[in-house]
């Protein structure tokens, strides 16, 4: 209700009643649509084998056999992997993107040439670089491990980090570099010590969401790593053979693999927003 | 004094070491943006110079030969039928989907934009599924859909409607509409932060004039939007040509090859069937043909 009284200050033509009623039932089932799928497999995770084959029902009787049954599997290993595999691109991409979107932000260093290189591997299908990855990594016996997996998400993680600090960087003061100067800072210790203080928050939203594309990457970990390292997406996919008595734990699967992602995005949002509009997607 | 002060500068740069001597050989930009240029020509450049050379050898995972033997492989691939069926496939579902996407996306944004009651909670929500591991939407969507156990096709029995959503003849649509699920959102969020951008007095002039609500789409809103629906309709058209993990999760290509998508054939041909030299071609074809879009980007990007 509260929304009605506001309208009168958004921009535009004055909405009409109909108009007005049509835009909440829109958001609505909107909302209704994102939410449904997520809570049905949360709600799944918790219910027994019998409920679930019984697509009638809404019965639930709480149990925590599926998650035991996703403890006891390939999940736990795979998840620390995933973790593994995202914390350590994520601790490289920071240094190398935030390094590099410093030099381009305020050197357009490497010109239009440099910009596209980076672009480039993001734009890509996977495959082009998937298969000479396997191929280099079985030629020196590092197929199969996670390094391979690592090398190739620097490719898209990279990319994307470099891209959201250029931004982030141009909106830092100049004056404050000219100061350091003034005091005596060398340049590199003014971009650790100075500039890099001040970008922060932009660096924190890119940290997660670098974490957040390695954690959720399937098709070079499935090529790379399809055996004994397998990342969690990877060893989800697994449940694609599901019976009826695998509802349950494959629910549970996916709770556990979408709920640290949900979490995190919160936070992000925001500074998401601000990120694509200071790296010139705005136009 | 200044005889003093050069005498001094001299001896420092005499004490110098090797490490700031080779610091002062390069600028300070080039030392900034070198761990960068060093990891793109490690892990891109030069794995795509092997990926086209592969393409043209018969390397296989089971027989790793790298003897040359020229343009035989993309031959293959554009004379056998299910690359070509496979780009027709592909291509209906990046068309069907992100033009759902854009329209959904903007009507979204539009409402969204002028939402206020539960405003942050609403677009966080509505923000979520982009977040996701497409391999887990899947997985969710598979169940979902399922004829037998998935809550949607016994909703919809419920109102005599008989829907097997992964039939032959739906199955793609089926894809479809996951794909929008997930990524209208991320329409709606670009969308959103370019309507905020805008400047409020030109739609001040136009409520006093009395203008309706089409008439301001029109003339304000969608003109001043475009270099926004521009890059999000590049960034979806190249994302959803990757489609894979939804195929891999549900149909695996299936029923009857129906959602064998580029990607799908790619690994089927270089993982599953090992050969690694002609699923390289198709990646360099497949490539030869995003570039439509890319330089139709990289134009526009100049323009604005």
């Amino acid at each position: 209700m509260s929304g009605l009284r506001h309208t009168k200050d958004a921009p535009g033509a004055k909405p009409t009643l109909i108009a007005e009623t049509g835009r909440l039932l829109l958001i609505l089932f909107a909302v209704t649509s994102v939410l449904v799928p997520l809570l049905w497999i949360g709600f799944a995770a918790f219910r027994t084998p019998m409920d679930l084959t019984n697509p009638g029902s809404f019965t639930i009787n709480p149990t925590l056999e599926n998650m035991r049954e996703v403890a006891k599997g390939d999940i736990p290993g795979a998840s620390y992997r995933s973790f593994l595999v995202g914390g350590i691109t994520t601790i490289i991409g920071l240094v190398v993107g935030s390094m590099a979107g410093y030099s381009i932000s305020r050197f357009k260093t490497g010109g239009v040439a440099l910009r596209f290189a980076i672009l480039f591997p993001t734009i890509i299908p996977p495959t082009v670089l998937a298969f000479p990855l396997l191929a280099l990594a079985l030629q020196i016996n590092i197929s199969d491990s996670l390094f391979a997996v690592i090398a190739a998400h620097l490719t898209i993680v990279v990319p994307m980090i470099t891209w959201f600090m250029t931004g982030f960087f141009a909106g830092v003061p100049r004056e404050i570099e000219e100061q350091a100067a003034i005091d005596g800072l060398g340049p590199f210790r003014t971009f650790f010590q100075v500039v890099i203080p001040n970008v922060l928050p932009g660096l924190g939203a890119s940290a997660l969401l670098a974490f957040m594309l390695s954690w959720n990457e399937l098709f070079y970990a499935l090529v790379l790593a399809p055996g004994d390292s397998q990342t969690l997406p990877v060893a989800i996919s697994a449940f694609n053979t599901f019976q009826g008595v695998k509802l349950g734990p494959m629910s549970a699967a996916l709770l556990l693999t979408v709920t640290p992602v949900i979490f995190l995005s919160f936070f992000i949002q925001k500074r998401l927003v601000q990120g694509l509009g200071a790296s010139g997607v705005k136009g | 004094m200044s005889q003093v002060s050069s005498q001094t500068l001299a001896d420092a740069s005499e004490r110098k070491g090797l490490f700031s001597r080779l610091v002062d050989a390069f600028p300070f930009r080039w030392w900034m943006a070198l761990p960068l240029i060093l990891l793109l020509g490690i892990f891109v450049l030069y794995p795509l110079g092997f990926s086209f050379y592969l393409s043209l050898t018969e390397y296989k995972l089971t027989n790793r030969s790298l003897d040359f033997i020229g343009f035989e492989q993309y031959r293959r691939v554009l004379t056998d039928g299910d690359f070509t069926e496979s780009l027709k496939i592909t291509l209906t579902f990046v068309v069907a989907a992100v033009l759902i996407e854009l329209v959904l996306g903007l009507v979204l944004a539009l409402a969204l934009q002028k939402q206020k009651f539960a405003r942050n909670i609403t677009r966080a929500l509505l923000f979520t599924p982009m977040f996701l591991a497409p391999v887990a939407v899947g997985l969710v969507f598979r169940f979902l859909l399922n004829q037998q156990l998935g809550l949607l096709p016994n909703a919809l029995a419920v109102f005599g409607w008989q829907v097997d959503f992964f039939s032959p003849n739906m199955a793609l649509w089926s894809m479809v509409l996951i794909d929008v699920w997930q990524w209208t959102p991320f329409m709606v969020l670009l969308m959103l932060s370019g309507l905020e951008s805008m400047p409020k007095s030109p739609f001040e002039a136009a409520r006093v004039d009395g203008a309706s609500f089409f008439l301001t789409f029109r003339t304000l809103t969608l003109p001043m939007l475009a270099p926004v629906l521009i890059v999000a309709l590049v960034i979806r058209v190249l994302e959803s040509s990757k489609l894979f993990e939804y195929v891999f999760v549900i149909t695996n290509g299936g029923p009857g090859g129906t959602t064998e998508s580029l990607q799908f054939i790619m690994y089927q041909t270089g993982i599953r069937f090992f050969r690694l030299a002609e699923a390289s071609a198709m990646a360099f074809v497949f490539l030869l043909v995003l570039a439509v879009p890319i330089i139709w980007m990289l134009r526009q990007a100049k323009e604005t």
